[in-house]
């Protein structure tokens, strides 16, 4: 059987903040065109894992990979393949999307047409009318799509989400997690760590619930159902699993 | 790709409310100043013309008399503004703006408007020059403060660093942003400044190249300021705290620094109060100095000295005026003590000057306002260039009036007369305004003083670089 080589890739993960363990011993392996969703309560773990792909914190033990290499020894790797999109996009308020889209690609090296821009802000699902108005009049969605814009500006290989959807309501949930699920379709592997249940099952390939730092499940999205998913998750937050 | 940070911070700086309100607020406080002072400048001016010339004209008609007598009626001298003294009027409050010229005597100058002022201007004394060397800094760190905790608070740090921003370059390219932006707010200021005092005055290449440099100075000013706002903002996580230790700072530069300056240079170098100054000069006078025997071994010495110049016995007998002669001799000696003390008198406020520079380690702020007064030509090493010009002036028309009452009169007699013509023929006062060069000079140790405060804030800066943290 041949098992596609791992774009991100975490083997044996430890990250401790002073004396406290977020992460522990977590080995992730996340190829191309996979969509990835960690599930876990509050504190388990989720977000500490992808600010190590960021390189916001450094591991305790173990490490971190991006298509091989590690980002703490080669940080100009997280410039180069690695797209992110916090829970709440930070644009900068004073400017449009458009000038946050050109700005932030700018810095990243990514040289864009008025065109090109407007194209990506489109594409995201931005309207055109609201290309050049002030990101401060932006709603929590049309901000998401603008960080939608800036990662598919950069032709990132991995994308890191931390609970995009939050906020969201159903309708652009939806509407970003098809975003999401094309983007994974051209061969991007994606990391998302989320709360919501509904958005993991309709988005990921494979789905993995973390607690107090540690992966405790791990599964194919397609081998489970919405009610069955919900059980897995709800016994490991009430500690019944 | 610290052009791209810049242009956005610029724009950002911009669009941003509170720097077209305080822009705003800025123009029109320093216009207000600027205006006052500069017409308080004018009539200033206009008021040394009309008084130097009336007092002129009373000099140049005085009737036939004894040129020494004429001597005594003194001639007033002013010391000339330079036209940037409407922006830093300086020492000018509280030196004298004339100095009596007399015989016998070395004077101090006269007529400070700090002490001609009504009370209640002493509660409004602050000048343009305040606003940019106050208001400005503070302008500046109230949009400055935040400037990488906000981003750091708002969460666009973690997006930039996710792109691999070197920390460097965005904390350069946001101070270079940041310092257009205030540059283009103070522009309107500059050029306000700068067309009024060219229709008002008339201004020399010298002043303009004074105000040219003015504003360069100001410009490194704010950048130290800016850059230190700025390195503040990435070293301390939370804004409310930057804002805090920013505030301190900038409290400590404008008023403790002056304070704690003007107290050490007082303990460690006091003025003697005017009474012991004269009284001293007095006593040298009479007791001489460097052995040179009291006034009356020196008159004894002296008169034996010229009955045997000129061969006589008796100084009735001499072919020249005796009484001038002696008189001469006596004003040489007195001039000699004034130098000395007027020497140590302004080695001390020198002195005085270098100790308050220990206060500089709080701040560049006594730096600048000593380099802005050098400019403006309001400072001691100009009040003293122009005392030093007046006193050769004083000793040329004072001898000139000696030199006729000794050849117009014989022995002990005092017959010498002068007239109309003889007053006439006193040149003026033509007092040579030192360069830029002499001003760049006299604060030469204050430049330094701004220099090494630009490199520490420079290096503070790329220091908190290391420090940024999403």
């Amino acid at each position: 059987m041949n098992i596609p080589p791992a774009v991100l890739l975490a083997q044996n993960l430890v990250v401790n903040y002073k004396q406290h363990c977020a992460v522990e011993q977590l080995n992730l392996s996340i190829p191309r065109g996979c969509v990835y969703a960690l599930l876990g309560g509050n504190g388990a773990g989720k977000s500490t894992t992808i600010s190590t792909f960021l390189t916001f914190n450094a591991p305790t033990s173990g490490q971190v990979l991006i298509e091989g290499e590690s980002p703490h020894q080669n940080p100009k790797l997280v410039r180069a393949k690695l797209a992110y999109l916090p829970e709440n996009v930070a644009l900068y308020e004073l400017l449009s999307g458009f000038e946050n889209l050109k700005y932030f690609c700018t810095l990243a090296g990514i040289q864009l047409t008025r065109d090109q821009a407007h194209s990506l802000l489109l594409d995201s699902g931005l309207q055109l009318d609201a290309h050049n108005k002030r990101v401060a009049t932006y709603s929590k969605g049309m901000r998401q799509k603008v960080g939608l814009a800036i990662a598919s500006a950069k032709h990132a290989i991995a994308m890191l989400l931390d609970e995009p959807t939050s906020g969201l309501d159903p309708s652009a949930a939806n509407d970003f997690a098809q975003r999401i699920r094309a983007a994974a379709d051209t061969g991007m592997a994606i990391l998302m760590a989320t709360h919501d249940l509904f958005n993991a099952k309709q988005v990921a390939d494979r789905i993995g619930i973390m607690k107090n730092g540690r992966l405790v499940e791990e599964f194919d999205a397609l081998s489970v159902q919405h009610d069955e998913l919900e059980q897995k998750y709800l016994a490991h937050a009430r500690g019944l699993a | 790709m610290i052009l791209p940070i810049l242009h956005k911070e610029f724009i950002s700086t911009l669009r941003d409310g509170r720097l077209l309100l305080l822009g705003i607020a800025l123009l029109l406080v320093f216009s207000g100043f600027f205006l006052a002072s500069a017409y308080e400048l004018q009539q200033l001016r206009q008021e040394k013309q009309v008084v130097g010339k009336t007092a002129k004209e009373q000099w140049n008609t005085q009737s036939v008399k004894n040129p020494h007598q004429a001597a005594h009626y003194g001639i007033y001298v002013f010391k000339p503004d330079s036209p940037v003294a409407a922006i830093d009027p300086g020492l000018r409050p509280f030196t004298g703006q004339a100095l009596w010229l007399e015989p016998h005597k070395r004077n101090l100058t006269r007529f400070s408007p700090a002490t001609d002022q009504v009370l209640a201007n002493r509660f409004g004394q602050t000048s343009a020059s305040f606003v940019l060397y106050a208001l400005l800094p503070l302008l500046i760190l109230a949009l400055t403060f935040n400037s990488v905790s906000k981003e750091r608070e708002q969460g666009t740090l973690r997006m930039l660093h996710s792109l691999g921003i070197p920390a460097k370059e965005l904390v350069f390219g946001k101070f270079l942003g940041l310092l257009t932006a205030f540059t283009l707010v103070l522009t309107p200021v500059i050029a306000l400044a700068g067309v009024f005092l060219m229709q008002q005055f008339s201004f020399t290449l010298d002043d303009s190249l004074r105000l040219a440099t003015l504003v360069l100075v100001f410009l490194v000013y704010y950048s130290i300021f800016t850059a230190l706002a700025i390195a503040a903002s990435t070293f301390f996580n939370s804004s409310r705290i930057t804002l805090f230790c920013l505030l301190g700072f900038w409290l400590g530069c404008m008023f403790i620094a002056p304070r704690l300056g003007a107290f050490t240079a007082a303990v460690l170098s006091p003025n003697p109060s005017a009474n012991e100054f004269w009284n001293a000069i007095k006593q040298d006078i009479a007791q001489g100095i460097n052995n040179d025997g009291n006034h009356e071994q020196r008159a004894q010495a002296f008169e034996q000295s010229i009955l045997s110049q000129y061969g006589v016995s008796r100084k009735e007998d001499l072919p020249v005026g005796f009484v001038s002669l002696n008189r001469q001799f006596n004003d040489a000696y007195s001039s000699k003590v004034h130098e000395l003390h007027f020497d140590r008198l302004r080695d001390n406020f020198k002195t005085q000057q270098w100790l308050s520079h220990v206060a500089s380690w709080m701040g560049p702020s006594l730096s600048i306002r000593a380099v802005s007064m050098s400019l403006a030509g309001m400072d001691l090493a100009h009040q003293r260039h122009f005392e030093d010009a007046a006193e050769q002036y004083r000793h040329y028309f004072i001898n000139l009036t000696e030199d006729w009452d000794r050849e117009r009169s014989h022995g002990t007699e005092r017959s010498a007369k002068g007239a109309e013509t003889d007053w006439r023929s006193v040149q003026d006062f033509e007092y040579q305004v030192p360069t830029l060069k002499f001003a760049l000079y006299s604060a030469r140790w204050e430049l330094l003083i701004l220099s090494a405060w630009l490199l520490i804030a420079l290096n503070l800066l790329t220091l908190s670089a290391r420090r940024l943290n999403p």
